[in-house]
């Protein structure tokens, strides 16, 4: 099986508040000087991907879009981790594209990559949370889609997926060549690499391609289609609200409060 | 020359970091309470390949310098001093030696097993009335026909309850001092071995220190660690390796105390203000951060020395004694800056100041180290 898995490298959401920022000129949050990581779901997908490979022998192939000399550790980790090689898509602009833009340049790549059976994404990205791309990339590659995915098994010739719900989950066999997009779950928590396996992953090969390079998919609308207006941190307040009445009373105000606050 | 880590190196630190935070932060307080052997711990380091980083990967090792071991020590001792003392004792005191001076039959036999975790080692050189002066050791070891027999009583021996392999240094030859000993690879199950009395410690709680028991104690002939009579170059010669990897536990330690003061002086209010808001706290910090990154650059150096393979005995010495130090100055200020909280158990400083001492003392003492230093510098080896 070939497995491609999509990483977005973002600012390490660890990071204490304080060294969080918005660029007020560009709306987008403020990446240099901050240390950078695998977005937090495409880790599970990683490790999803490296499950399948230790099951039956899967190439995998991390995918990731640059730009390539501000690239952090997070191609390196994925070797580390054991996939056999990396692609990085050398663009300039690369964290501030949004939905549409990415998905182009990651279904571009993977056609360049050729073969794919499966190609896991996290079910959402650390920063912009838009959960947008892997239905997209699916759309664009005219491959199968399911989505927040905690566990995937080959199943006669396809894919057995377990797919998180409100209410339990949803187990649906899927066609390959699919995207799936990847929940966190105990059973995909990443792998640490072994420590001999960081210093081998500087032997794996790594492919760098210019974005220019690359033969989008054709068709909608130019850009992403999304205008950013504003960006803007939350402000966290705290008030203290005192309830009236005897003990009685005061319990059904407090019921009453939560109820209206839609928080029981 | 000031230490710069490379990615490998960075990212080694990390992942280390995270195992500790995984297996070893959840765990430690229970650890030093119980003083249980942290058996799971040791396979999951051992799965990872923390139990011989320096060891080729041929022999299953994982092939990594010096440097790269002392950074995962730090990280370890940082989590858990008692956890970090089982796994440096393995890498540095037991391994080293076989890979340096075993035979091809030793080393094929021994450190893919030590690298596993399927076994686990201990170094015995240390005797009731052998302890700083320890080329008086009075174990001996006797040719009979094609086996030695070892007689003699070993003290403080880390590991010595879970360990499957002993590295075990006895007289040899009728001669006074070093040129008399010679070092052997004794496996526990040898006839006449035994376990002796376990002791009960200050710190470091969940290694074992035990009284290892050699009443003609017979091994085969081919036990012998390198050539009759080197036990005691050998010995001295681990003994440098040993010493980076407890400065790195000390440097742990000492990061450990700094790391807490710093939260707690930020959350904890005296006087309307956060203790941080006293410039006296500040300077305690500052003190103990400047001291830390000191001893760290010390530790590096000497990693690297004996990674290129060149004379380290100093450096080692120097980077023990100043890491060591160090975090027995880190973890005395802690303990003061937490106040009556630093003395109790809901917080963790009162175990780094237990763990702290013993860093001053094994592996040769404080004043050992500044013998080795001074020797140096005055040309008195």
């Amino acid at each position: 099986m070939d497995i491609v898995v999509c990483l977005k490298q973002v600012v390490d959401p660890e990071l204490p508040v304080r060294d969080f920022a918005i660029d007020p000129a560009t709306k987008r949050q403020v990446r240099e000087g901050r240390p950078l990581v695998i977005s937090t779901y495409d880790e599970n997908a990683l490790e999803v991907a490296l499950q399948l490979k230790d099951r039956g022998g899967a190439q995998v192939t991390a995918l990731t879009v640059g730009p390539a000399a501000a690239l952090g550790d997070a191609v390196r980790l994925a070797l580390a981790m054991g996939a056999d090689q990396a692609v990085v898509v050398d663009h300039p602009q690369a964290p501030d594209l949004l939905g549409v833009e990415k998905a182009r340049l990651l279904a571009a790549a993977i056609r360049r990559i050729g073969a794919y059976d499966l190609i896991l994404c996290g079910c959402e990205s650390a920063d912009w949370v838009e959960r947008v791309v892997p239905p997209l990339l699916a759309e664009m590659l005219g491959a199968s889609c399911v989505t927040f995915a905690a566990r995937v098994q080959p199943a006669d010739g396809g894919l057995l997926v377990r797919r998180v719900a409100d209410d339990g989950f949803h187990e649906v066999d899927v066609r390959m060549p699919a995207v799936v997009s990847i929940a966190s779950d105990e059973a995909n928590r990443p792998r640490l690499p072994k420590v001999k396996d960081i210093v081998a992953a500087k032997r794996k090969p790594v492919q760098s391609w210019p974005a220019g390079d690359l033969a989008l998919p054709s068709g909608g609308a130019d850009g992403s289609g999304v205008e950013v207006r504003e960006v803007v941190v939350p402000q966290r307040t705290a008030t203290c609200e005192f309830l009236d009445g005897d003990p009685v009373e005061q319990a059904a105000s407090l019921a009453r409060r939560l109820r209206d606050l839609k928080l029981v | 020359m000031a230490v710069v880590l490379s990615d490998e190196h960075r990212m080694l630190q990390a992942t280390v970091r995270e195992f500790a935070a995984r297996e070893l932060l959840p765990i430690a307080a229970d650890l030093d309470h119980t003083a249980r052997f942290p058996a799971q711990a040791v396979a999951r380091a051992a799965a990872l390949g923390l139990m011989a980083m320096t060891v080729p990967e041929e022999y299953g090792g994982a092939g990594l310098d010096p440097l790269a071991y002392v950074i995962a020590q730090e990280e370890l001792a940082r989590a858990s001093a008692g956890f970090q003392t089982i796994v440096t004792v393995n890498n540095s005191l037991v391994c080293e030696p076989i890979l340096r001076w075993g035979t091809e039959e030793q080393k094929r036999r021994y450190l893919p097993a030590l690298a596993s975790g399927r076994w686990l080692g201990c170094y015995c050189l240390t005797e009731p009335a052998a302890g700083s002066d320890a080329m008086s050791l009075r174990t001996t070891a006797r040719l009979v026909g094609d086996e030695w027999v070892l007689s003699g009583t070993k003290l403080f021996v880390t590991n010595g309850v879970e360990a499957d392999v002993c590295i075990v240094y006895a007289r040899s030859e009728d001669i006074p001092g070093a040129r008399g000993i010679s070092a052997f690879i004794v496996e526990k199950t040898s006839p006449g071995l035994r376990v002796g009395k376990v002791e009960k410690k200050l710190g470091i709680r969940c290694s074992s220190t035990a009284e290892l028991v050699f009443e003609e104690c017979r091994v085969p002939a081919a036990s012998l660690l390198g050539a009759r009579g080197e036990g005691g170059k050998i010995a001295l010669a681990t003994l440098d390796g040993g010493r980076i990897g407890i400065a790195a536990q000390a440097l742990g330690i000492a990061r450990a105390c700094l790391e807490e003061s710093a939260v707690h002086a930020q959350q904890r209010q005296q006087f309307g203000a956060p203790l941080a808001a006293f410039q006296a706290v500040q300077w305690a910090l500052a003190d103990m951060a400047t001291r830390i990154e000191a001893a760290r650059q010390l530790t590096y150096r000497a990693a690297v020395l004996r990674g290129a393979g060149r004379p380290h005995t100093r450096e080692a010495a120097m980077a023990k004694l100043a890491a060591s130090e160090t975090a027995m100055f880190a973890a005395h200020k802690a303990v003061q800056l937490f106040g009556g909280y630093g003395y109790i158990q809901d917080y963790p400083v009162e175990r780094y100041f237990r763990d702290a001492k013993i860093t001053e003392i094994y592996e040769g003492t404080s004043e050992i180290q500044r013998l080795v230093i001074a020797r140096h510098l005055l040309g008195r080896r």
